[in-house]
């Protein structure tokens, strides 16, 4: 029996563990982070999926990263590359036109007024009014979740900080608030527009990693979160991370090294050691056992409380809402080899469009139908795709020539209406994807040398994600803040002392934003000391 | 120019009535203006063929509140409550039904039918349910707070109702906290396995929204409809309009003046740089003038189209106009020879209370579906009564009616109009209706469908939302009628909103119209 003794170990190397590794390390605590596969990254990782070509297998984009995290770990310095993915195209449905955003601000207008000239004119104000949610939102990415209930000196504290904050926004944008968080992203986003393509493609945002339409109450703030992102400009922070978010992954294992972490691979987690109540170290899938007096998990919520422990040590109000607590993944992945660069039916050639995202959301309805497929447990006949050609931004990610292309898609239902999940059924779903594609890309189907489809299963059974779901969890309101992943246990603690939670099921939730890691480390560290 | 009042208000609706007898028994003299010759709105009764009378809309008063009761005395204008033993009724595809009754022992054994895990939580069910309704009940006649200026005096009101919050404990604050904002599908799962009786309860969150029960929120509409009690339901003897009535007569009694076939054609705007209502001017000319106007129309109809764009801030006029009113509830009355076998109930006992035909929450969900894309849905979610089987007076007799709500029909057809489609959807609803009472339709003596344009054309209802506005999250608390202006003022001065517009919202509850008349009376 390995007998190491370590100060803390961070159960999952993904960018959370990897963050809260880094953190703990930083602080003095002789840490070890414990990975289950042979890389780091979790859902964040870059694979050789076929020779020459390198997948961003799961996530794609690092959009929300908290510039608190690259500036405290210093992570430039180790290697942090994000290039810019600026413009977004969207076709319409029949593939002939196409909605262009880019940089270029009047130029951006000037293609949305060909849609509709009113949207030209309410775009500068829905961007500025955007802005200034974040803006206002993001102040609660870098907060413990104060709990309402509580009459503990510090909880009351937070919550009159808070109030603070958000009465001192003035009243309009109060309410724009108010809206944001109940609304759904289609009438959040009717409220400025009435262009087709646009409507659509703003409200995608509202529905990644959700099982949720774009009609659906509540997807307005999964707008927002997502648009919390694009604000750091000084960082440069939305993007594509150089070798994809594996790279991300590895700029991180690299800065927690260089803090004094171990970062060890090959090591799954069989669960937590306790006595008497505290954790005491974990064993490992192939039996050993290593000490820490603490313990921090990055799993999801239900790996966390109800396979890393054994839920009779804990209470029942929390294993019954972490049982509740919804995880059904809704988002699938398709990820090609391409010969060579492909061409869009509606802008035909080569050109920096193709550096960007190619968003197939031509029109509302058009997502709302690809949702009404998944709610009755089928996959999407016609999904919403967000298409992304990593080559063109990094070269390296394909042999000279050729191409890789990452196709995020919704929806894919975790469970299917009839039975399970079947390797015909995968297929059948990768081929719904390319002949929407090839309505778009003509050519595509020609140009693709090797292709790998996953569905939420998939990504379950590959990265451990309790159901796929990418977020660990949905992004709602019954599950944000003080209530993720469940009432009472939202401050990365557990009722097991020296046991903290430190993955997107803990509050400010998922993407590759590195909060949770960041925040749960954090408080480890204040209570344990 | 006649007299001059204290207060105007436009319309005879419930709330409408509320506020002016509340104010007249505050001693201000008020004139009620309503443009239609019957009282109550679409909270009235109407004869729809000789001898036939049904109420407009709402059917039900379980929410109208016992304070307003007592202070216009309305019992001795004679108001009369009637309930039923049996709550709910859900004929099944099967063949069966699932009944609720007002006794939970009954129930109890009735869903164990279906579920025997379910029958077995059902009373800790409805103790949550009992227990987040109390607390919730304490909102509807409370002004919403004022964010803009958190004054002391405008939360005074609330420190009650935040120490009871208090007093709950931390758990079902949390508990309150996390299920409000819930789908209501997601909420029922978490309690239950059986698609028959979620499929009932499901109905309750979707009342007077566009939304299915999987949308974030339905839950609290499903809270909303219960605050009166776990499927409560409280019927007014002699059908809806008597309440009016009664309001009438309660208002008139205290000074009050109601006009009936008297339009509102506008409000009048006076005063620069600071613009107030000085009084209306009715559909044939005459002008009536009154320190203040109370408007029991919706929130778009009263600014737009009775003050007119051109008084208001272009802020304000973004607010109203986007305000989702998305109506997309309609009715279909029938006369039929005889009382309907409904399959699984034998016993006319069980059609007392409401039938409802949603065998499954996604049922309720399909038929959303098809009003996203704009078309009225093949398979409706119906929620019928059979008001003749408590009073027999309302038709012939050994006749009865059938008042069926149909969901979802939505007002904005995106293919031809209503007035084309009307009699098709009526079919559509006579066919679901034939599966759960297989028969009906040989019995039917005469069909009524009313769309939700036909309740824009007649009661003045936007989009015909019989909420005046869609009763989602985003739309309640200090968000109704629009941001800022949720304490029963408007941007106007001097005109107020009493109607199912403002907080708390939409059904018969009397709480906006109490609320107004108190907010003008603390002036």
């Amino acid at each position: 029996m390995n007998n190491h003794t370590y100060d803390a170990i961070v159960i999952g190397g993904g960018h959370n563990g990897l963050v809260a590794g880094a953190y703990l390390a930083r602080a003095g605590k002789k840490t070890l982070v414990l990975e289950k596969r042979h890389l780091v990254g979790g859902a964040s990782v870059t694979e050789e999926v076929f020779p020459g070509f390198k997948f961003t297998v799961f996530s794609y984009v690092v959009s929300l990263f908290r510039p608190e995290i690259v500036r405290e770990l210093n992570l430039p310095a180790h290697g942090l590359t994000i290039l810019p993915l600026e413009s977004t195209l969207t076709p319409t449905l029949d593939g002939d036109d196409y909605l262009y955003r880019d940089g270029d601000h009047y130029q951006t207008l000037r293609n949305i007024a060909r849609f509709s000239r009113r949207d030209a004119d309410a775009y500068d104000d829905y961007g500025r009014s955007m802005y200034f949610m974040a803006k206002a939102v993001k102040y609660i990415l870098g907060v413990i979740p104060p709990d309402p209930t509580a009459l503990h000196p510090k909880d009351l504290m937070g919550l009159l900080e808070m109030a603070r904050h958000f009465l001192g926004l003035g009243q309009e944008q109060l309410y724009t608030l108010a809206k944001l968080m109940t609304m759904s992203a289609a009438d959040f986003v009717e409220q400025w527009f009435e262009s087709e393509p646009l409507k659509a493609t703003l409200s995608a945002s509202g529905i990644i990693g959700t099982f949720l339409g774009p009609r659906s109450p509540g997807t307005a703030y999964v707008l927002l979160h997502h648009y919390m992102g694009e604000i750091d400009g000084a960082y440069r922070a939305w993007g594509f991370h150089k070798g994809g978010t594996g790279g991300l992954a590895e700029v991180l294992a690299t800065a927690a090294r260089a803090q004094g972490a171990e970062v060890r691979c090959n090591a799954g987690v069989a669960r937590v050691l306790t006595a008497g109540g505290r954790a005491t170290g974990v064993v490992l899938d192939n039996g050993d056992e290593i000490r820490a007096p603490l313990v921090l998990s990055s799993l999801d919520p239900k790996q966390t409380f109800l396979r890393l422990v054994d839920p009779a040590q804990l209470p029942d109000d929390l294993v019954g809402a972490v049982r509740r607590f919804q995880t059904f993944g809704s988002s699938g992945k398709v990820n090609l080899a391409l010969d060579r660069l492909p061409e869009l039916g509606c802008r035909p050639g080569v050109g920096r469009h193709l550096a960007g995202a190619v968003s197939i959301s031509p029109n509302l309805d058009y997502i709302e139908r690809a949702y009404d497929d998944a709610k009755y447990g089928h996959f999407s006949k016609q999904p919403y795709i967000d298409v992304i050609l990593p080559s063109m931004i990094d070269p390296d990610m394909a042999p000279p020539g050729k191409h890789v292309m990452s196709c995020f898609v919704q929806y894919a239902p975790y469970k299917l209406a009839d039975g399970e999940w079947t390797d015909e059924k995968r297929e059948a779903f990768g081929d719904a994807v390319v002949d929407v594609l090839a309505r778009y890309f003509p050519d595509i189907r020609d140009i693709i040398l090797h292709r790998q489809v996953l569905t939420p299963v998939d990504v379950e059974r590959i990265t451990g994600i309790t159901e796929g779901n990418i977020f660990h969890g949905e992004l709602n309101l019954s599950q944000l803040f003080f209530l993720r992943p469940a009432p009472g246990y939202a401050k990365y603690r557990t009722p097991i002392k020296g046991y903290y939670q430190c993955g997107s099921g803990t509050h400010p939730g998922g993407g590759i934003m590195g909060a949770p890691g960041r925040l749960g480390a954090l408080e480890a560290l204040r209570s344990s000391s | 120019m006649n007299e001059h009042y204290d207060a105007i208000v436009i319309g005879a609706g419930h709330n409408g009535l509320v506020a002016a007898a509340t104010l007249a028994a505050a001693g201000r003299r008020v004139l009620v203006l309503e443009g239609r010759d019957t009282l109550g709105g679409v909270a009235g009764t109407e004869e729809v063929w000789p001898g036939y009378r049904v109420d407009s809309g709402a059917t039900d008063a379980a929410l109208f509140q016992d304070e307003i009761v007592r202070k216009l005395d309305l019992a001795r204008h004679g108001l009369k409550f009637e309930t039923s033993p049996a709550l709910l009724l859900a004929p099944q595809p099967d063949g069966r039904a699932l009944t609720l009754w007002r006794d939970e022992a009954r129930t109890v054994q009735e869903i164990a039918r279906f579920s025997a895990r379910d029958a077995e939580r059902w009373p800790a069910f409805a103790r949550q349910v009992a227990r987040m309704a109390g607390l919730l009940r304490g909102m509807l006649l409370l002004a919403p707070p004022d964010l803009s200026a958190l004054r002391g005096g405008d939360l005074m009101g609330w420190a009650p109702l935040a120490l009871r919050l208090k007093r709950l404990g931390g758990d079902d604050m949390m508990e309150l906290m996390r299920v409000l904002p819930m789908a209501a599908r997601d909420y029922l799962d978490e309690w239950f396995e059986s698609d028959a009786l979620k499929g009932a309860l499901g109905g309750s969150a979707v009342v007077g929204a566009t939304l299915g029960p999987r949308g974030a929120g339905t839950n609290l509409g499903f809270f909303y409809q219960n605050l009166g009690g776990l499927l409560e339901q409280r019927f007014v003897a002699g059908g809806m309009g008597r309440l009016a009535e009664a309001l009438a007569a309660a208002a008139r009694e205290r000074g009050a003046t109601i006009r009936t076939g008297a339009a509102v054609a506008r409000v009048l705007v006076e005063g620069d740089p600071e613009p107030a209502a000085v009084g209306v001017e009715l559909a044939g000319g005459e002008t009536i003038r009154a320190a203040v106007v109370l408007s029991n129309a919706d929130p778009r109809r009263t600014l737009f189209d009775l003050v007119g764009p051109q008084h208001l801030e272009p802020e304000t006029m973004r607010h109203v106009r986007n305000i989702i009113y998305r109506g997309s509830t309609a009715r279909v009355n029938l006369a039929l020879s005889g009382l309907p076998e409904f399959a699984g109930a034998s016993d006319p006992a069980q059609l007392g209370g409401r039938i409802r035909v949603s065998p499954s929450l996604d049922t309720i969900e399909r038929a959303y579906d098809a009003a996203k894309y704009g078309r009225y849905s093949e398979r409706p979610y119906l929620e019928i009564v059979i008001p003749t089987l408590r009073e027999p007076s309302l038709a012939p007799a050994g006749h009865h009616m059938l008042t069926i709500t149909a969901l979802y029909a939505p007002y904005a057809l995106r293919d031809g109009d209503w007035d084309g489609q009307s009699a098709a959807f009526g079919e559509t609803v006579l066919d679901v209706l034939e599966g759960v009472a297989p028969g009906v339709r040989a019995t039917m003596l005469h069909c009524q469908v009313v769309t939700p344009l036909d309740l824009e054309r007649r009661y003045g209802l936007t989009e015909g939302s019989i909420y005046h506005g869609q009763m989602g999250l985003d739309q309640m608390l200090v968000m109704r009628p629009i941001p800022g202006w949720s304490r029963y003022e408007t941007p106007l001065r001097n005109l107020y909103l009493c109607g199912a517009g403002a907080h708390p919202g939409g059904g018969v509850t009397g709480a906006p119209g109490y609320n107004a008349a108190r907010a003008v009376l603390s002036r």
